[in-house]
């Protein structure tokens, strides 16, 4: 792995055959349809980035072309969100409840899913099954016996009741994930490692995580987002402001009754997604690399 | 790991297995402990006093008996129930088809070498990180009676000349709320699927281009074949999470207009939540079951277990 | 759980407004004397629905603080969008853990009466001192004779209505009757001026004039019996003016819920709705003159029943039973409810809320803006959900699953005639009142 000659990795994601195609193939193929996703996926976000910088009355008048850009550029929203809420108090729970919940969620799932996929104990499929049940209580009736044993651990309005509660429905999933990947290292490599003297911890620590990098990284990705976008039990088990998460504390702080404070309201969708977007950024350029390298036959 | 190029000879693998059986057994129960504390902990009591509660008629604030399968009698003959029960699998399988072809889609044309490759990955991800009870309020707005840009937008191309009605029609509205499911969930889709396209080696492809194989060939036989599992995976859980769903119709229309978008895990909040009726809630969450079952049993009969690779670990 | 200190009381609530000396001096008299006796140590956690307008919570605010330096209580308040305090009043009220008191809404407290605290001393005292509690407040507190949650006010949700275009649909206001009023409504539309009334799963604008039109033509979910007559007469004939009026409504009110109208009106698309005081409040605020000089309310029309049939919105406050400190609960709400503190409460709410009590029904807050007038009358004239019955668990129900809105909207686009939609009604409020 570590001696990998750079060339290989140079063109590793490209499927191999990009430099036969010409030019408008590519066109047609690949920066259209592209372009035609990009739209739809951002135009929300268009909607959302001006909504933010407009004035009040502004969003609510839609006389003539100006609905598509502001007139009037103001700050007021974005500074309604920032310094009259605990907005930036609520990012940073948000961010410490969803960094430790992945954390502990990968921690249990990478152990769980080598167990399963590469010691294949007995009844090891079995269990692989049962880590699926954890999906058939919709969480908006969970919550409810969620809630008793939150309470009788005394985790009520404390970060844990989130941190221990979100891996509930984050570890399934990344076990399954993790399998899929595991699954695709051959077992060649593990049994040569065996044969050597090293352990299985060694073996996962040494040879196949290097080697799930990208799997990691996406349930890492699926782990995150979902703790952050989690809403039903931020709100039931949370009541102090102080420890808010920021999607509750948006939408409680910013919508009076049928009033909506919506510039506000886009301006905390956007201004907490944008730096995650970034950090994904960052590690979505791992996926070029760590596999292509060692699967080669 | 200078071994990694040399493939090991067949005859120590029985061995080592069988070696290592036993040793296996133990491991395994070792490293499962981790996630089997916190699933069983947080999670094994109140999934079993979830499907216990459908199976009674308490209520919030009164404790019940159990009525066994009282409530789903008493639902059967509820016309609003079985009408979410349509609206739940038209909203699964038209969104989670969907957000598989789209998905895909967009995972292969990512798989592609282009200008400033993470970025747009990370870019086509922004649907997915903004918490969906924001991104539901701007689909709202978005899809507003009277200030829908997009109806603006297609009235002054002069494409339609009135707004659309997007969440007042039962039909406008369900294919309102799934084209925001879909919008929220093809990132997911297509990030994961790119991971898995990653795995698969070029070599595979340079062989076959040599060998005159098609574009659609290669796709058939190579990218589809070696993602296959994960494309269960994903597949699955996107079934299962689209099932379940509740943020997204909540904030857009509530289960309205005429209960045309009222989905299972919606109504099963309005009846135990709103209404107070923990029992029946919790048996229209218990009536989910089937469905979520089937869907897990699908993927892991159909899909999960198709060989993957030589040597394959499916034995 | 986390420490209560004043200090964090107030860090926490943004622009929260502290106790003047005038308001201190007066809390620390009216301690001397208090009815209701904290226990020792009492501390209190409020969760209450997200204010309406910043003045009310200041008000609010201001009383709290000036009650805890009084009697030493120290008062958490938290607050919550009224729709999610729903899952935590449930929890609370199932698992036995949460606020010590929740400021709900609508009838919650009949769905789990054993989990609060009988507060009858409280509103009896209060009821006395304060020329009696208006027979809605009564409604909603008392449950077989006792008092299960206190009324601490009513919402009013009226006709709201630009008066330059109905007069120039040659009305001076809204007409006092149901007639007049669809003819209103039809020139309205025919000027290209609509209304539009709530016809999604709302559960505040849509119950409210959902209800209204379905008692103004005598039609209701119950009788005083607790029979299930929905399917009667009066509703299709309700229903059939519904069809009638629904068609003079803006294109695409079938989806709205609490907030379209609201953004209708403000953005100038719609001449006549239903709210709050709310759409009025938010054009003041943001000086759309425009919209805040030619507006105004107006109580419903009155239906061939020949009295008023409206619905408001209650706010009543609910002690629950798990709370170590039910006394001091007791006091803190007494002295909310005393004269001097809930008139400057009831002024800072600037017409939101409406006094539960009779002796606050001359309040300045109903003569300043006139405007304003017809909310002074939300407690007298309103009637519970359940009306002619008596609220209860199955009423409470049917109100959860939407039956009477859905009915409404039905029949309002046509999807199903008069008939069909009553009769659909009839069995779905049944499945509550047969058990």
């Amino acid at each position: 792995m570590t001696d990998r000659p750079a060339s290989t990795t140079k063109n590793a994601d490209e499927g191999g055959t990009d430099y036969l195609e010409t030019i408008p193939y590519r066109v047609v193929a690949v920066y259209l349809p592209l372009g035609v996703f990009l739209f739809v996926l951002l135009f929300p976000f268009y909607w959302m980035t001006i909504a933010t910088f407009k004035s009040n009355t502004e969003l609510l008048t839609t006389e003539g072309f100006a609905a598509l850009w502001i007139v009037k550029f103001t700050f007021e929203n974005v500074e309604r969100l920032l310094f009259q809420t605990e907005y930036p108090r609520w990012l940073v729970n948000t961010l410490f409840v969803t960094f430790t919940a992945t954390f502990l969620s990968l921690f249990c799932a990478v152990f769980a899913a080598y167990a399963i996929e590469k010691l294949r104990y007995s009844g090891a499929r079995l269990v692989g099954l049962a880590i699926f049940l954890a999906y058939l209580v919709p969480p908006s009736i969970l919550f409810i016996p969620l809630a008793t044993i939150i309470f009788k651990f005394g985790l009520f309005d404390t970060p844990f009741a989130l941190i221990l509660t979100y891996p509930t429905f984050l570890i399934p999933f990344c076990t399954w994930l993790l399998m899929g990947y595991f699954r695709s290292i051959p077992y060649e490599l593990e049994e040569c490692a065996l044969v050597d003297g090293a352990t299985r911890f060694q073996i996962l620590r040494k040879i196949i995580l290097p080697l799930a990098v990208p799997g990691l990284i996406s349930a890492g990705i699926f782990a995150f987002t979902l703790s952050w976008n989690e809403y039903l039990y931020a709100l039931v088990f949370i009541s102090s402001s102080e420890v808010k998460t920021a999607p509750v504390g948006v939408v409680t702080e910013l919508i009076e009754g049928d009033v909506y404070r919506w510039g506000s309201l886009m301006a905390g969708a956007l201004f907490g997604s944008i730096p995650v977007a970034f950090l994904y950024s960052f590690f979505v350029q791992h996926y070029v690399s760590s596999m292509t390298g060692a699967v080669k036959e | 790991m200078a071994v990694i190029g040399e493939s090991p000879g067949r005859m120590p693998r029985v061995t080592l297995g069988a070696r290592l059986h036993n040793n296996n057994n133990f491991l395994g129960l070792l490293f499962m402990i981790p996630a089997g504390i916190m699933l069983l902990v947080f999670l094994a009591y109140p999934l079993g006093l979830g499907v216990w509660l459908g199976l009674t008629d308490v209520k919030i604030g009164r404790p019940g008996k159990f009525i066994g399968l009282g409530n789903f009698r008493w639902l059967a003959q509820d016309s609003l129930f079985w009408l979410s029960v349509f609206n739940t699998l038209l909203y699964t399988v038209v969104a989670s088809v969907i957000k598989f072809g789209l998905g895909l889609w967009l995972a292969l044309i990512l798989n592609k070498h282009m200008p400033f490759k993470a970025m747009i990955r990370a870019i086509v991800l922004l649907p997915f990180i903004v918490p969906t009870v924001l991104s539901a309020m701007a689909f709202w707005w978005i899809y507003d009676a009277q200030d829908s840009i997009i109806s603006f937008l297609l009235i002054q191309l002069g494409l339609i000349d009135s707004n659309i009605d997007f969440l007042g029609k039962a039909n406008n509205a369900r294919a309102s709320v799934i084209a925001a499911n879909i919008w929220r969930g093809i990132p997911f889709v297509a990030i994961t699927l790119l991971a898995g396209l990653q795995t698969i080696s070029p070599t595979l492809y340079e062989a076959a281009t040599i060998d005159g194989a098609t574009r659609m060939q290669m796709f058939r036989k190579i990218t589809f074949p070696l993602l296959t599992p994960i494309i269960a995976v994903v597949m699955t859980f996107s079934v299962l999470f689209t099932f379940s769903d509740f943020q997204l119709i909540w904030v857009m229309t509530r289960g309205g207009p005429f209960n045309a978008t009222h989905l299972m895990a919606t109504l099963a909040y309005q009846r135990a939540i709103v209404g107070g009726s923990l029992g029946e809630g919790s048996a229209i969450a218990v009536a989910m079951i089937p469905f979520l079952l089937s869907a897990i049993l699908f993927s892991y009969f159909g899909l999960q277990r198709r060989k993957w690779q030589q040597g394959g670990t499916d034995d | 759980m986390s420490k209560f200190t004043r200090r964090d009381m107030l860090k926490t609530t943004v622009g929260a407004a502290v106790a003047g000396p005038a308001l201190l001096a007066a809390a620390r008299s009216w301690a001397q004397e208090m009815k209701f006796t904290p226990e020792p140590g009492a501390k209190l956690r409020m969760l209450r629905w997200k204010r309406f307008v910043q003045s009310e919570e200041d008000a609010f605010l201001a009383l709290i603080d000036a009650y805890t330096q009084a009697t030493g209580v120290e008062i958490r308040i938290d607050s919550l969008g009224f729709e999610d305090l729903r899952p935590k009043a449930a929890v609370a009220a199932s698992v036995g853990t949460g606020p010590d008191i929740i400021w709900n809404i609508h009838a919650d407290a009949f769905l789990y009466p054993d989990a609060l605290v009988d507060v009858s001393d409280v509103c009896n005292y209060l009821g006395e001192k304060y020329g009696g509690w208006y027979p809605i407040a009564e409604e909603y507190g008392i449950k077989d004779g006792k008092w299960i949650g206190v009324p601490f006010v009513m919402s009013g949700n009226f006709i709201n209505y630009r008066v330059s275009w109905v007069q120039d649909a040659g009305y001076d206001g809204i007409p006092d009757n149901t007639t007049d009023f669809l003819d209103l409504m039809k020139k309205l539309k025919a000027n290209g001026r609509p209304g539009g009334f709530a016809l999604g799963n709302a559960s505040g604008d849509g119950n409210a004039w959902a209800h209204w039109i379905l008692w103004s033509h005598g039609g209701s979910v119950i009788d005083k019996d607790e029979n299930v007559v929905i399917n009667s007469p009066e509703t299709i004939a309700s229903l059939e003016y519904v069809r009638e009026l629904a068609d003079t409504f803006i294109e695409g009110a079938a989806s709205w819920l609490d907030g379209n109208n609201n953004k209708a009106f403000l953005a100038s698309d719609i001449s006549v709705t239903n709210n709050g005081i709310s759409i009025y409040a938010a054009a003041l605020r943001e000086g759309m003159t425009d919209i805040s000089d030619d507006m105004d309310h107006a109580f419903y029309p009155v239906g061939p029943v020949g009295k008023p049939t409206e619905f408001h919105v209650a706010f009543p406050m609910l002690t629950y039973k798990h709370s170590d400190f039910p006394e001091a609960a007791k006091s803190l709400i007494t002295w909310m409810m005393e004269a001097d503190q809930y008139n400057q409460f009831l002024q800072g709410a600037v017409g939101y809320l409406t006094q539960p009590l009779r002796a606050f029904e001359d309040h300045p807050v109903w003569t300043e803006d006139p405007k304003r007038a017809v909310f002074q009358k939300a407690s007298e004239r309103s009637l519970s959900f359940a009306y002619p019955g008596k609220l209860g668990r199955a009423a409470t129900e049917v109100f959860a699953d939407f039956v009477v809105v859905n009915m409404v909207a039905e029949a309002a686009t046509g999807r199903k005639t008069p008939q069909e939609a009553a009769e659909d009604a009839q069995r779905r409020a049944e499945r509550y009142y047969v058990l």
